[in-house]
Protein backbone atom coordinates (compact mmCIF):
# COMPACT_ATOMS: atom_id res chain seq x y z
CA UNK A 1 0.00 0.00 0.00
CA UNK A 2 1.12 3.25 -0.38
CA UNK A 3 -0.01 6.77 -0.05
CA UNK A 4 0.00 10.42 -1.44
CA UNK A 5 0.46 12.29 1.41
CA UNK A 6 1.12 16.14 0.01
CA UNK A 7 0.96 17.87 -3.08
CA UNK A 8 1.03 21.58 -5.21
CA UNK A 9 -0.73 23.52 -7.87
CA UNK A 10 0.78 26.00 -9.75
CA UNK A 11 -1.25 27.47 -12.51
CA UNK A 12 -0.87 30.91 -14.30
CA UNK A 13 -2.51 32.60 -11.54
CA UNK A 14 -2.89 30.13 -8.39
CA UNK A 15 -0.74 28.26 -6.31
CA UNK A 16 -1.67 25.65 -4.00
CA UNK A 17 -0.34 23.19 -1.71
CA UNK A 18 -2.96 20.44 -0.46
CA UNK A 19 -5.65 22.42 -1.84
CA UNK A 20 -5.08 25.57 0.57
CA UNK A 21 -4.11 28.66 -1.76
CA UNK A 22 -0.47 30.02 -0.75
CA UNK A 23 0.04 32.97 -2.95
CA UNK A 24 -2.40 35.26 -5.04
CA UNK A 25 -1.04 36.62 -8.54
CA UNK A 26 -0.22 40.58 -8.69
CA UNK A 27 -1.17 41.16 -12.44
CA UNK A 28 0.67 44.58 -11.71
CA UNK A 29 3.89 43.42 -11.25
CA UNK A 30 6.93 43.20 -12.90
CA UNK A 31 7.99 39.57 -11.59
CA UNK A 32 6.76 36.57 -13.51
CA UNK A 33 4.26 34.97 -11.25
CA UNK A 34 6.76 32.00 -10.51
CA UNK A 35 9.31 34.66 -8.92
CA UNK A 36 6.18 35.82 -7.15
CA UNK A 37 5.58 32.79 -5.54
CA UNK A 38 9.56 32.49 -4.85
CA UNK A 39 9.87 36.10 -2.87
CA UNK A 40 6.38 35.56 -1.34
CA UNK A 41 7.59 32.43 0.26
CA UNK A 42 10.26 33.35 1.21
CA UNK A 43 12.80 30.84 -0.33
CA UNK A 44 16.61 31.97 -0.53
CA UNK A 45 18.45 29.81 -3.06
CA UNK A 46 19.68 32.27 -5.64
CA UNK A 47 20.30 29.68 -8.36
CA UNK A 48 16.74 30.17 -9.01
CA UNK A 49 16.98 33.52 -10.90
CA UNK A 50 19.23 31.28 -13.49
CA UNK A 51 16.71 28.61 -13.75
CA UNK A 52 14.16 28.59 -16.85
CA UNK A 53 10.62 28.46 -15.96
CA UNK A 54 10.61 24.63 -15.79
CA UNK A 55 12.89 24.48 -13.40
CA UNK A 56 11.60 27.43 -11.69
CA UNK A 57 8.44 25.54 -11.21
CA UNK A 58 9.86 22.27 -10.00
CA UNK A 59 11.98 24.07 -7.44
CA UNK A 60 8.67 25.84 -5.99
CA UNK A 61 6.34 22.47 -6.12
CA UNK A 62 8.98 20.64 -4.53
CA UNK A 63 10.08 22.85 -1.74
CA UNK A 64 6.29 23.63 -1.19
CA UNK A 65 5.68 19.77 -0.77
CA UNK A 66 8.86 19.48 1.77
CA UNK A 67 7.33 21.99 3.83
CA UNK A 68 4.11 20.36 3.93
CA UNK A 69 5.87 17.24 4.48
CA UNK A 70 8.71 17.97 6.62
CA UNK A 71 9.58 14.17 7.14
CA UNK A 72 11.24 13.79 4.08
CA UNK A 73 14.41 14.65 5.28
CA UNK A 74 14.58 11.26 7.09
CA UNK A 75 15.19 9.37 4.05
CA UNK A 76 18.03 8.00 3.08
CA UNK A 77 19.76 10.05 -0.02
CA UNK A 78 18.97 6.90 -2.23
CA UNK A 79 15.46 6.35 -0.96
CA UNK A 80 13.60 9.38 -2.90
CA UNK A 81 12.71 8.58 -6.58
CA UNK A 82 11.76 11.41 -8.82
CA UNK A 83 8.93 10.64 -11.82
CA UNK A 84 7.99 13.24 -13.80
CA UNK A 85 6.61 14.16 -17.09
CA UNK A 86 5.47 16.59 -19.15
CA UNK A 87 3.70 17.04 -23.18
CA UNK A 88 6.05 20.06 -24.35
CA UNK A 89 9.22 18.35 -23.19
CA UNK A 90 11.44 21.83 -22.79
CA UNK A 91 9.81 23.75 -26.02
CA UNK A 92 9.82 27.01 -23.70
CA UNK A 93 13.44 27.18 -23.66
CA UNK A 94 14.49 25.49 -26.99
CA UNK A 95 12.72 28.28 -28.23
CA UNK A 96 14.44 30.64 -26.32
CA UNK A 97 17.55 29.32 -27.35
CA UNK A 98 16.96 29.01 -30.63
CA UNK A 99 16.16 32.81 -31.10
CA UNK A 100 19.44 32.98 -29.61
CA UNK A 101 21.59 32.39 -31.94
CA UNK A 102 19.00 33.01 -35.02
CA UNK A 103 18.21 36.44 -34.15
CA UNK A 104 20.20 37.37 -30.98
CA UNK A 105 23.79 36.65 -32.65
CA UNK A 106 25.38 33.79 -30.71
CA UNK A 107 24.05 30.29 -29.30
CA UNK A 108 23.67 30.98 -25.22
CA UNK A 109 25.42 28.07 -23.75
CA UNK A 110 23.22 28.96 -20.42
CA UNK A 111 20.16 28.53 -22.29
CA UNK A 112 21.28 25.52 -23.84
CA UNK A 113 22.30 24.13 -20.61
CA UNK A 114 18.09 24.02 -20.04
CA UNK A 115 17.20 22.79 -23.53
CA UNK A 116 15.99 18.81 -21.78
CA UNK A 117 13.57 18.90 -19.88
CA UNK A 118 15.15 16.24 -17.22
CA UNK A 119 16.96 19.04 -16.10
CA UNK A 120 14.69 20.06 -13.52
CA UNK A 121 15.30 16.29 -11.88
CA UNK A 122 18.80 17.37 -11.95
CA UNK A 123 17.98 21.04 -9.95
CA UNK A 124 15.84 19.08 -7.63
CA UNK A 125 18.30 16.43 -6.89
CA UNK A 126 21.53 18.86 -6.44
CA UNK A 127 19.76 20.94 -3.84
CA UNK A 128 18.05 17.80 -2.15
CA UNK A 129 21.21 15.52 -2.33
CA UNK A 130 18.92 13.07 -3.53
CA UNK A 131 20.62 9.95 -5.25
CA UNK A 132 17.81 8.21 -6.37
CA UNK A 133 16.11 6.95 -9.16
CA UNK A 134 14.74 9.48 -12.49
CA UNK A 135 12.60 9.14 -14.73
CA UNK A 136 11.04 12.37 -17.16
CA UNK A 137 8.22 11.50 -19.76
CA UNK A 138 6.97 13.21 -22.46
CA UNK A 139 2.85 12.27 -22.54
CA UNK A 140 0.52 13.98 -24.91
CA UNK A 141 -1.91 14.56 -21.41
CA UNK A 142 -1.07 13.84 -17.99
CA UNK A 143 -2.03 9.68 -17.52
CA UNK A 144 -2.77 9.19 -14.00
CA UNK A 145 -2.38 4.90 -14.74
CA UNK A 146 1.24 5.57 -15.97
CA UNK A 147 2.15 7.72 -12.96
CA UNK A 148 0.34 4.64 -10.25
CA UNK A 149 1.87 2.09 -12.13
CA UNK A 150 4.94 3.26 -12.67
CA UNK A 151 5.91 4.81 -8.91
CA UNK A 152 4.61 1.69 -7.57
CA UNK A 153 7.37 -0.09 -9.97
CA UNK A 154 9.81 2.14 -8.09
CA UNK A 155 8.70 1.60 -5.05
CA UNK A 156 9.26 -2.19 -5.43
CA UNK A 157 12.80 -1.54 -6.64
CA UNK A 158 13.68 0.24 -3.17
CA UNK A 159 12.44 3.35 -3.31
CA UNK A 160 10.53 4.46 -0.19
CA UNK A 161 9.06 7.42 -1.83
CA UNK A 162 8.33 8.84 -5.00
CA UNK A 163 8.29 12.69 -6.05
CA UNK A 164 6.06 12.42 -8.70
CA UNK A 165 5.24 16.00 -11.00
CA UNK A 166 3.46 17.11 -14.33
CA UNK A 167 5.06 20.02 -15.65
CA UNK A 168 3.47 21.75 -18.41
CA UNK A 169 4.99 24.80 -18.86
CA UNK A 170 4.29 26.89 -22.02
CA UNK A 171 5.30 30.56 -22.48
CA UNK A 172 2.76 32.02 -20.10
CA UNK A 173 0.40 29.05 -19.35
CA UNK A 174 1.57 26.88 -16.52
CA UNK A 175 -0.15 23.40 -15.64
CA UNK A 176 2.25 22.12 -12.54
CA UNK A 177 1.31 19.31 -10.43
CA UNK A 178 3.56 17.43 -8.23
CA UNK A 179 2.03 15.19 -5.74
CA UNK A 180 4.21 12.79 -2.91
CA UNK A 181 3.84 9.34 -2.79
CA UNK A 182 4.81 7.17 0.17
CA UNK A 183 4.81 3.55 1.51
CA UNK A 184 4.02 4.95 4.77
CA UNK A 185 0.95 7.48 4.98
CA UNK A 186 0.08 9.89 8.26
CA UNK A 187 -3.35 10.79 7.07
CA UNK A 188 -2.74 10.32 3.27
CA UNK A 189 -4.85 8.96 0.70
CA UNK A 190 -4.50 5.92 -0.92
CA UNK A 191 -2.52 5.86 -4.13
CA UNK A 192 -4.53 4.99 -6.86
CA UNK A 193 -5.90 5.93 -10.31
CA UNK A 194 -9.04 7.30 -9.22
CA UNK A 195 -7.47 9.44 -6.04
CA UNK A 196 -5.08 10.46 -8.56
CA UNK A 197 -7.46 11.77 -10.90
CA UNK A 198 -9.54 13.72 -8.51
CA UNK A 199 -6.66 15.74 -6.89
CA UNK A 200 -5.41 16.36 -10.19
CA UNK A 201 -8.03 18.35 -11.11
CA UNK A 202 -9.50 19.49 -14.76
CA UNK A 203 -6.89 21.92 -14.66
CA UNK A 204 -4.22 19.66 -15.65
CA UNK A 205 -5.11 18.51 -19.13
CA UNK B 1 12.98 -14.30 -17.26
CA UNK B 2 13.15 -11.27 -19.31
CA UNK B 3 14.62 -11.59 -22.95
CA UNK B 4 15.94 -9.36 -24.79
CA UNK B 5 16.21 -9.16 -28.96
CA UNK B 6 15.54 -8.10 -32.20
CA UNK B 7 18.00 -5.29 -31.89
CA UNK B 8 18.42 -3.06 -35.22
CA UNK B 9 20.28 0.10 -36.42
CA UNK B 10 20.37 2.30 -39.40
CA UNK B 11 23.14 4.79 -38.81
CA UNK B 12 25.51 6.56 -40.97
CA UNK B 13 27.43 3.42 -40.91
CA UNK B 14 24.31 1.45 -42.68
CA UNK B 15 20.68 0.55 -42.57
CA UNK B 16 20.89 -2.54 -40.42
CA UNK B 17 22.26 -3.83 -37.62
CA UNK B 18 24.36 -6.35 -40.01
CA UNK B 19 26.29 -3.77 -42.17
CA UNK B 20 26.88 -1.92 -38.98
CA UNK B 21 28.51 -4.72 -36.98
CA UNK B 22 30.37 -5.48 -40.07
CA UNK B 23 31.49 -1.85 -40.26
CA UNK B 24 32.57 -1.70 -36.42
CA UNK B 25 34.59 -5.12 -37.37
CA UNK B 26 36.54 -3.22 -40.02
CA UNK B 27 36.86 -0.33 -37.28
CA UNK B 28 35.68 2.53 -39.75
CA UNK B 29 33.72 5.35 -38.37
CA UNK B 30 30.54 7.54 -39.45
CA UNK B 31 32.20 9.96 -38.58
CA UNK B 32 33.76 12.79 -41.39
CA UNK B 33 34.12 16.41 -41.37
CA UNK B 34 31.53 18.82 -42.34
CA UNK B 35 32.32 21.80 -44.02
CA UNK B 36 31.30 25.05 -42.40
CA UNK B 37 28.44 22.88 -40.81
CA UNK B 38 29.27 24.43 -37.46
CA UNK B 39 28.53 28.44 -35.68
CA UNK B 40 29.56 30.87 -37.88
CA UNK B 41 30.86 28.47 -40.80
CA UNK B 42 33.16 26.80 -38.89
CA UNK B 43 34.07 23.18 -40.18
CA UNK B 44 33.21 20.14 -37.44
CA UNK B 45 33.49 16.81 -37.35
CA UNK B 46 30.16 14.60 -37.06
CA UNK B 47 28.65 11.22 -37.88
CA UNK B 48 25.40 12.21 -39.99
CA UNK B 49 23.87 10.57 -42.64
CA UNK B 50 24.79 11.73 -46.37
CA UNK B 51 22.05 9.89 -48.60
CA UNK B 52 18.71 10.53 -46.32
CA UNK B 53 16.21 13.17 -47.03
CA UNK B 54 15.95 15.77 -44.55
CA UNK B 55 12.14 16.36 -45.09
CA UNK B 56 10.27 14.42 -42.13
CA UNK B 57 13.90 12.49 -41.43
CA UNK B 58 12.87 11.68 -37.84
CA UNK B 59 9.30 10.07 -38.22
CA UNK B 60 11.26 8.30 -41.89
CA UNK B 61 13.97 6.59 -39.87
CA UNK B 62 11.85 5.54 -36.76
CA UNK B 63 8.86 3.98 -39.18
CA UNK B 64 11.81 2.04 -41.27
CA UNK B 65 13.21 0.79 -38.73
CA UNK B 66 10.15 -1.02 -36.91
CA UNK B 67 9.36 -2.23 -40.17
CA UNK B 68 13.13 -4.02 -40.15
CA UNK B 69 12.51 -4.87 -36.93
CA UNK B 70 8.88 -6.70 -37.37
CA UNK B 71 10.43 -9.59 -39.13
CA UNK B 72 12.50 -10.31 -36.77
CA UNK B 73 9.62 -11.21 -34.44
CA UNK B 74 6.38 -12.45 -34.04
CA UNK B 75 4.62 -9.58 -35.91
CA UNK B 76 1.22 -9.80 -33.58
CA UNK B 77 2.79 -8.55 -30.94
CA UNK B 78 3.22 -5.31 -32.26
CA UNK B 79 -0.44 -3.73 -32.27
CA UNK B 80 -1.17 -6.22 -28.99
CA UNK B 81 -2.43 -4.69 -25.81
CA UNK B 82 0.10 -6.22 -24.21
CA UNK B 83 2.51 -4.33 -25.43
CA UNK B 84 4.03 -1.17 -24.59
CA UNK B 85 6.40 1.21 -27.41
CA UNK B 86 8.76 3.44 -25.75
CA UNK B 87 10.57 5.88 -27.67
CA UNK B 88 14.03 7.45 -26.33
CA UNK B 89 14.95 10.92 -27.66
CA UNK B 90 16.06 14.34 -26.85
CA UNK B 91 14.95 16.59 -29.22
CA UNK B 92 12.81 14.58 -31.59
CA UNK B 93 11.27 15.82 -34.59
CA UNK B 94 12.89 19.51 -33.64
CA UNK B 95 13.64 21.17 -36.88
CA UNK B 96 9.94 20.15 -37.99
CA UNK B 97 7.96 21.51 -34.79
CA UNK B 98 9.62 22.97 -31.88
CA UNK B 99 6.67 23.33 -30.02
CA UNK B 100 5.66 19.74 -30.38
CA UNK B 101 8.73 17.06 -31.15
CA UNK B 102 7.13 14.23 -30.55
CA UNK B 103 3.48 14.77 -31.27
CA UNK B 104 3.16 13.59 -34.79
CA UNK B 105 5.88 10.95 -34.95
CA UNK B 106 4.29 9.00 -32.27
CA UNK B 107 0.41 9.88 -34.25
CA UNK B 108 1.86 7.92 -37.30
CA UNK B 109 3.41 4.96 -35.40
CA UNK B 110 0.11 4.67 -33.66
CA UNK B 111 -2.08 4.74 -36.38
CA UNK B 112 0.30 3.16 -38.73
CA UNK B 113 1.37 0.00 -36.98
CA UNK B 114 -2.44 -0.04 -34.91
CA UNK B 115 -0.86 0.55 -31.60
CA UNK B 116 -3.26 -0.28 -28.55
CA UNK B 117 -1.25 1.66 -26.08
CA UNK B 118 -0.44 5.11 -25.83
CA UNK B 119 3.38 5.19 -26.67
CA UNK B 120 5.54 6.72 -23.76
CA UNK B 121 8.67 9.10 -24.71
CA UNK B 122 11.80 8.92 -22.25
CA UNK B 123 13.59 12.34 -22.55
CA UNK B 124 16.37 12.27 -20.14
CA UNK B 125 19.17 13.68 -22.09
CA UNK B 126 21.94 11.11 -23.04
CA UNK B 127 20.81 8.40 -20.54
CA UNK B 128 17.63 8.16 -22.22
CA UNK B 129 18.19 4.68 -24.39
CA UNK B 130 19.64 2.94 -21.20
CA UNK B 131 16.82 3.88 -19.08
CA UNK B 132 13.71 3.24 -21.90
CA UNK B 133 15.38 -0.29 -22.03
CA UNK B 134 15.68 -0.68 -17.95
CA UNK B 135 11.57 1.00 -18.17
CA UNK B 136 10.55 -1.19 -20.67
CA UNK B 137 12.35 -4.30 -18.32
CA UNK B 138 10.28 -2.96 -15.32
CA UNK B 139 7.24 -2.48 -16.69
CA UNK B 140 7.10 -6.81 -18.06
CA UNK B 141 9.02 -8.05 -14.88
CA UNK B 142 5.96 -6.36 -12.75
CA UNK B 143 3.19 -7.63 -15.58
CA UNK B 144 2.30 -4.79 -16.82
CA UNK B 145 3.21 -5.72 -20.50
CA UNK B 146 4.21 -8.65 -22.08
CA UNK B 147 6.11 -6.88 -24.62
CA UNK B 148 8.10 -3.69 -25.41
CA UNK B 149 9.41 -2.33 -28.43
CA UNK B 150 12.51 0.37 -27.68
CA UNK B 151 13.06 3.00 -29.99
CA UNK B 152 16.08 5.64 -29.70
CA UNK B 153 16.82 7.83 -32.41
CA UNK B 154 18.34 11.64 -32.66
CA UNK B 155 19.32 13.68 -35.48
CA UNK B 156 22.19 16.50 -35.78
CA UNK B 157 20.66 20.07 -35.91
CA UNK B 158 21.81 23.32 -36.05
CA UNK B 159 20.77 23.63 -32.44
CA UNK B 160 22.36 20.78 -30.80
CA UNK B 161 25.43 21.58 -32.56
CA UNK B 162 25.31 24.73 -31.94
CA UNK B 163 24.35 24.48 -28.16
CA UNK B 164 27.32 21.99 -27.90
CA UNK B 165 29.66 24.67 -29.66
CA UNK B 166 28.81 27.19 -27.24
CA UNK B 167 29.50 25.16 -24.44
CA UNK B 168 33.34 24.73 -26.14
CA UNK B 169 32.35 20.70 -25.80
CA UNK B 170 32.49 20.05 -30.04
CA UNK B 171 36.04 17.88 -30.41
CA UNK B 172 38.52 19.44 -33.04
CA UNK B 173 39.18 15.74 -34.73
CA UNK B 174 36.99 12.68 -34.21
CA UNK B 175 36.68 11.83 -31.01
CA UNK B 176 39.19 9.97 -28.47
CA UNK B 177 37.06 8.80 -25.92
CA UNK B 178 39.32 8.23 -22.63
CA UNK B 179 42.40 9.06 -24.88
CA UNK B 180 45.20 11.68 -23.41
CA UNK B 181 44.58 14.00 -26.36
CA UNK B 182 40.70 13.75 -26.65
CA UNK B 183 38.79 17.54 -25.91
CA UNK B 184 35.62 17.27 -26.43
CA UNK B 185 32.51 14.69 -28.40
CA UNK B 186 31.59 13.99 -32.19
CA UNK B 187 27.85 14.37 -32.78
CA UNK B 188 26.09 11.69 -34.38
CA UNK B 189 22.73 10.84 -35.70
CA UNK B 190 21.03 7.54 -35.74
CA UNK B 191 18.53 4.86 -34.99
CA UNK B 192 18.29 1.90 -32.86
CA UNK B 193 15.50 -0.69 -31.06
CA UNK B 194 15.99 -3.72 -29.30
CA UNK B 195 12.79 -5.57 -28.01
CA UNK B 196 12.00 -6.69 -24.53
CA UNK B 197 10.01 -9.68 -23.99
CA UNK B 198 9.22 -12.44 -20.86
CA UNK B 199 8.70 -15.00 -24.04
CA UNK B 200 11.50 -16.31 -25.73
CA UNK B 201 9.85 -17.58 -28.55
CA UNK B 202 8.69 -14.17 -30.07
CA UNK B 203 12.47 -14.04 -31.13
CA UNK B 204 12.92 -15.46 -35.15
CA UNK B 205 16.88 -15.30 -33.58
CA UNK B 206 17.14 -16.63 -30.18
CA UNK B 207 17.14 -13.73 -27.64
CA UNK B 208 19.34 -12.84 -24.74
CA UNK B 209 18.86 -11.97 -20.96
CA UNK B 210 18.55 -8.76 -19.87
CA UNK B 211 18.96 -8.24 -16.08
CA UNK B 212 17.29 -5.62 -13.81
CA UNK B 213 18.65 -1.91 -14.20
CA UNK B 214 19.02 0.74 -12.17
CA UNK B 215 19.73 4.92 -12.33
CA UNK B 216 20.98 7.44 -10.22
CA UNK B 217 21.38 11.21 -10.09
CA UNK B 218 24.66 12.54 -9.35
CA UNK B 219 23.08 15.16 -7.21
CA UNK B 220 26.12 17.69 -8.18
CA UNK B 221 25.51 19.90 -11.77
CA UNK B 222 23.08 20.14 -14.64
CA UNK B 223 25.79 20.11 -16.96
CA UNK B 224 29.27 18.82 -15.76
CA UNK B 225 29.66 15.29 -14.44
CA UNK B 226 30.44 14.65 -10.79
CA UNK B 227 34.33 14.42 -9.66
CA UNK B 228 34.24 11.32 -7.88
CA UNK B 229 31.59 9.67 -9.99
CA UNK B 230 28.88 8.89 -7.68
CA UNK B 231 25.84 9.06 -10.00
CA UNK B 232 27.66 6.27 -11.65
CA UNK B 233 28.92 4.37 -9.16
CA UNK B 234 25.64 4.61 -6.88
CA UNK B 235 24.04 3.39 -10.31
CA UNK B 236 26.35 0.55 -11.16
CA UNK B 237 26.39 -1.00 -7.42
CA UNK B 238 23.15 -1.27 -7.02
CA UNK B 239 21.91 -2.66 -10.46
CA UNK B 240 24.93 -5.70 -9.67
CA UNK B 241 23.60 -6.02 -5.77
CA UNK B 242 19.99 -6.33 -7.25
CA UNK B 243 21.50 -8.79 -9.38
CA UNK B 244 23.90 -10.43 -6.81
CA UNK B 245 26.91 -9.79 -9.32
CA UNK B 246 30.34 -8.85 -8.34
CA UNK B 247 32.92 -7.47 -10.08
CA UNK B 248 34.71 -10.36 -11.51
CA UNK B 249 31.41 -11.23 -12.79
CA UNK B 250 31.20 -8.79 -15.89
CA UNK B 251 33.42 -9.58 -18.72
CA UNK B 252 33.10 -6.43 -20.98
CA UNK B 253 31.94 -2.81 -20.19
CA UNK B 254 30.04 -0.83 -22.85
CA UNK B 255 31.15 2.51 -21.66
CA UNK B 256 29.17 6.17 -22.50
CA UNK B 257 32.71 7.86 -23.67
CA UNK B 258 31.99 10.76 -24.97
CA UNK B 259 35.78 12.27 -25.06
CA UNK B 260 35.12 14.94 -23.00
CA UNK B 261 38.23 15.55 -20.54
CA UNK B 262 35.24 15.45 -17.56
CA UNK B 263 32.92 12.92 -18.32
CA UNK B 264 35.64 9.91 -19.15
CA UNK B 265 37.31 11.23 -16.23
CA UNK B 266 34.36 10.89 -14.07
CA UNK B 267 33.90 7.30 -15.48
CA UNK B 268 37.10 6.27 -15.01
CA UNK B 269 36.93 7.30 -11.05
CA UNK B 270 33.61 5.16 -10.65
CA UNK B 271 34.76 1.94 -12.24
CA UNK B 272 37.89 2.09 -10.25
CA UNK B 273 35.76 2.56 -7.25
CA UNK B 274 33.58 -0.25 -8.64
CA UNK B 275 36.90 -2.51 -9.02
CA UNK B 276 36.05 -2.30 -12.78
CA UNK B 277 38.99 -1.74 -14.11
CA UNK B 278 40.07 -4.82 -15.32
CA UNK B 279 36.79 -5.70 -17.38
CA UNK B 280 37.68 -5.11 -20.78
CA UNK B 281 35.56 -1.62 -22.02
CA UNK B 282 35.15 0.34 -24.83
CA UNK B 283 33.29 3.39 -25.93
CA UNK B 284 31.15 3.42 -29.40
CA UNK B 285 30.98 6.97 -29.57
CA UNK B 286 34.25 7.18 -32.20
CA UNK B 287 32.17 4.94 -34.84
CA UNK B 288 28.82 6.49 -34.55
CA UNK B 289 29.89 10.09 -32.45
CA UNK B 290 27.18 10.55 -29.87
CA UNK B 291 23.83 10.06 -31.13
CA UNK B 292 22.37 11.63 -27.93
CA UNK B 293 19.03 9.95 -27.05
CA UNK B 294 19.71 7.07 -29.25
CA UNK B 295 22.94 6.10 -27.74
CA UNK B 296 22.24 3.99 -25.61
CA UNK B 297 19.97 1.73 -27.63
CA UNK B 298 23.01 1.79 -30.28
CA UNK B 299 25.39 0.66 -28.40
CA UNK B 300 23.36 -1.68 -26.68
CA UNK B 301 22.43 -3.15 -29.47
CA UNK B 302 26.24 -3.39 -30.70
CA UNK B 303 27.26 -4.81 -27.44
CA UNK B 304 24.06 -7.36 -27.88
CA UNK B 305 26.49 -7.66 -31.52
CA UNK B 306 29.56 -7.99 -29.32
CA UNK B 307 27.34 -10.81 -27.21
CA UNK B 308 26.36 -13.43 -30.38
CA UNK B 309 29.86 -13.18 -31.66
CA UNK B 310 31.99 -13.51 -28.94
CA UNK B 311 33.92 -10.66 -29.72
CA UNK B 312 35.45 -7.77 -27.97
CA UNK B 313 35.35 -4.58 -30.17
CA UNK B 314 38.51 -1.63 -30.05
CA UNK B 315 37.20 1.68 -29.06
CA UNK B 316 37.86 3.58 -31.75
CA UNK B 317 40.01 6.92 -30.81
CA UNK B 318 41.64 5.45 -27.93
CA UNK B 319 45.88 5.27 -27.78
CA UNK B 320 47.03 6.55 -24.54
CA UNK B 321 45.59 6.76 -21.34
CA UNK B 322 43.97 9.86 -20.58
CA UNK B 323 42.42 9.04 -17.32
CA UNK B 324 43.67 9.01 -13.80
CA UNK B 325 42.19 5.51 -13.01
CA UNK B 326 43.84 3.59 -15.84
CA UNK B 327 40.92 1.13 -17.63
CA UNK B 328 41.30 -1.84 -19.74
CA UNK B 329 40.34 0.00 -22.32
CA UNK B 330 40.09 -2.56 -26.02
CA UNK B 331 42.98 -1.88 -28.01
CA UNK B 332 42.12 -4.14 -31.03
CA UNK B 333 39.24 -6.48 -31.72
CA UNK B 334 39.66 -9.95 -30.34
CA UNK B 335 37.63 -12.91 -29.25
CA UNK B 336 36.63 -13.30 -26.50
CA UNK B 337 34.25 -15.75 -24.24
CA UNK B 338 31.59 -13.39 -23.20
CA UNK B 339 28.58 -13.82 -20.90
CA UNK B 340 27.92 -10.61 -18.80
CA UNK B 341 28.02 -7.27 -20.23
CA UNK B 342 27.55 -3.86 -18.52
CA UNK B 343 26.01 -0.58 -20.28
CA UNK B 344 26.26 2.59 -18.98
CA UNK B 345 25.11 6.12 -19.52
CA UNK B 346 25.63 9.71 -17.82
CA UNK B 347 24.44 12.50 -19.05
CA UNK B 348 22.99 16.71 -18.46
CA UNK B 349 20.96 16.74 -15.36
CA UNK B 350 22.95 14.38 -13.24
CA UNK B 351 21.51 11.24 -14.88
CA UNK B 352 23.56 7.62 -14.96
CA UNK B 353 21.61 4.68 -15.79
CA UNK B 354 22.83 1.13 -16.00
CA UNK B 355 22.03 -2.26 -17.74
CA UNK B 356 23.16 -6.01 -17.79
CA UNK B 357 22.84 -8.36 -20.36
CA UNK B 358 23.43 -11.86 -20.48
CA UNK B 359 24.11 -14.58 -23.09
CA UNK B 360 22.19 -17.33 -21.62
Amino acid sequence: MSFITSYCHITSDSCLVNGGEIATRDLLSNDSWLKQIYKSQEFVYPKFYKMDSLSQAGFIASELIKRAQPNLSAYKDEEIAMLFGNQYSSADSDIRFKKSYEEHGAPSPALFVYTLPNIVLGEIAILNKWFGENLFVVLPKFAPDFFVSYAKILMSKGSEAVLCGWLGIWDEQINVFLFLVEKQGNAGMEFNVGNLHKLAGLEVV
Amino acid sequence: MIYIGAEEIISPLGKSVEKNFSAILENRTGISVADRAGFNGDSVYISNFLDLSEKNKFENLIVAILDQVIIKIDERIVSSARTIVLLSSTKGDLDNNINDQFGKTILTLATRYYLANQPIVVSNACISGVLAINTAGNFIKAGLYDHAIVIGCDLISDFVLFGFQSLFAISSQPCMPFDASRNGITMGEGCGVVVVSNSEVVFNEKPLKLLPGTSANDANHISGPSRTGEGLYRSVKRTMEMNNLFSADIDFISAHGTGTIYNDEMESIAFDRLDLTHAPLNSLKGYFGHTLGAAGIIETAISMQMLRNQILIKSLGFEQTGTSKELNIIKENKPAELRMILKTASGFGGGNASLLIQKP
